[in-house]
């Protein structure tokens, strides 16, 4: 891998926020800053490896990899950023949160935080044709 | 291009963004605030000859005080299946009402009716997943095609599948009653008479349990929720007087603006918009 060109945009300085966060250790980045938030990302990651295991069992390994490609293609296919967030209708029917109904969907909404950062189009623009670095909606100011 | 260069917009959920600082402030030495409010609830069911028999108290707690005498315990799931909540009440109500909504959208999916099952399997995964921080303690009952189904469901996901259960601190007088009265092919007014008693026998031997006695009776294509069945510890003394109050709150000044002179409507401009 060659060394990125661009400056990384240190968009709110989350990582470094001793007064939210506390102090900066490298034990803390391993472990997360809960248990429960380590094995909730954890579990996630295992049961998509289990769907995906049983799919390519069942139909074969073509199956999955062209999961893989429609998956990355539907998430790629988003609104420009600005004022309304894409809905990725697409992504959730293929991965079937269409169909489901959880905490994430109505409990401490990004948006409606009282730290949510309005949205720069630019910014946003730029980093989506990898231009600059970052995340395209940093929640926090 | 990999996976992590796509940005998908950011989800809610649980938020850990002061659990670090609570942790640095706790090693500083900063005492914690050590009012774990305790929680106490009597929830029962039974499965009796037509169906199943959901009960309730109705006494929220706050540690020592009670702070609300009559609240409802027995959610509902779907219109075939009810669920009684025990332990944190917002936990409770905010995973049944979760997953209600999730049983809706299954039928909307599927055109058929909701079962058992189904909610057992929603919510005992969504409660392994947050590993008993979603404190909700549950008994799941109802009736779908393959007949009537009771199920007890605890914080941390594990499940029972039984023909009478109860939870809450409750439970051990309740089970006294069930364990000593059950049998198979219960009547319906039999079963609600063992259910009234286990109910009662919790208000009156724990403390955390009280006030009044709720009751689901859910069979093939029916159920009856009999809010407040009854209720053995009304309320002894009114003031035959009334509460009379000396003063109202006097108006001091009035004064109306009307929004027509700050405001103009402009008519027409959405047409030309449009062109």
């Amino acid at each position: 891998m060659e060394a990125p060109k661009t400056i990384a945009h240190e968009i709110g300085g989350i990582q470094n926020d001793a007064l939210r966060f506390g102090l900066h250790g490298v034990k803390s980045d391993i472990v997360g800053s809960h248990p429960l938030e380590s094995a909730y990302q954890s579990a996630s990651r295992t049961q998509e490896e289990m769907k995906r295991k049983v799919l390519t069992n069942t139909y074969g390994s073509a199956f999955p990899l062209k999961r893989d490609l429609e998956k990355q293609i539907l998430s790629r296919f988003q609104r420009p950023p600005g004022a309304i967030q894409s809905s990725m209708l697409g992504l959730e029917a293929l991965t079937g949160t269409l169909d489901d109904f959880g905490f994430e969907d109505y409990l401490n909404d990004p948006r409606d935080s009282e730290t949510f950062r309005p949205l720069d189009m630019h910014h946003g623009m730029e980093v989506r044709l990898g231009v600059s670095k970052g995340p395209i909606c940093p929640s926090f100011i | 291009m990999s996976n992590s260069s796509i940005d998908v917009p950011p989800k809610g959920g649980f938020s850990f963004d002061l659990c670090r600082r609570n942790d640095m402030l706790a090693k500083k030495g900063v005492q914690p605030p050590s009012s774990f409010r305790k929680t106490g609830t009597t929830i029962v069911g039974l499965i009796f000859q037509d169906g199943v028999i959901l009960g309730a108290d109705t006494r929220a707690t706050e540690g020592p005080i009670v702070c609300d005498k009559n609240c409802e315990k027995i959610h509902y799931m779907a219109p075939n299946i009810y669920c009684c909540g025990a332990g944190t009440a917002a936990d409770t109500e905010a995973v049944t009402d979760m997953v209600s909504s999730q049983l809706q959208l299954h039928r909307y999916h599927t055109g058929r009716e909701s079962r058992v099952v189904t909610a057992l399997t929603l919510l005992k995964k969504h409660l392994f997943n947050y590993q008993g921080h979603v404190q909700a303690a549950l008994v799941l009952g109802g009736v779908d095609v393959t007949g009537p189904h009771l199920h007890t469901i605890y914080p941390h996901g594990s499940t029972d599948t039984l023909p009478f259960a109860t939870m809450g601190s409750g439970s051990l007088a309740a089970m006294s009653v069930f364990e000593s009265k059950y049998r198979e092919g219960l009547t319906r007014d039999e079963g609600i008479t063992i259910v009234v008693e286990a109910i009662c026998s919790g208000i009156f031997n724990d403390l955390g349990s009280g006030s009044n006695v709720d009751v689901c009776v859910i069979t093939k294509g029916h159920k009856e929720y009999l809010r407040n069945h009854l209720l053995p510890n009304p309320r002894t003394f009114v003031n035959p007087k009334g509460f009379t109050f000396p003063k109202k709150i006097e108006v001091l000044l009035t004064k109306i603006t009307p929004l027509k002179e700050k405001v103009g409507v402009i008519e027409g401009g959405g047409d030309a918009m449009e062109e």
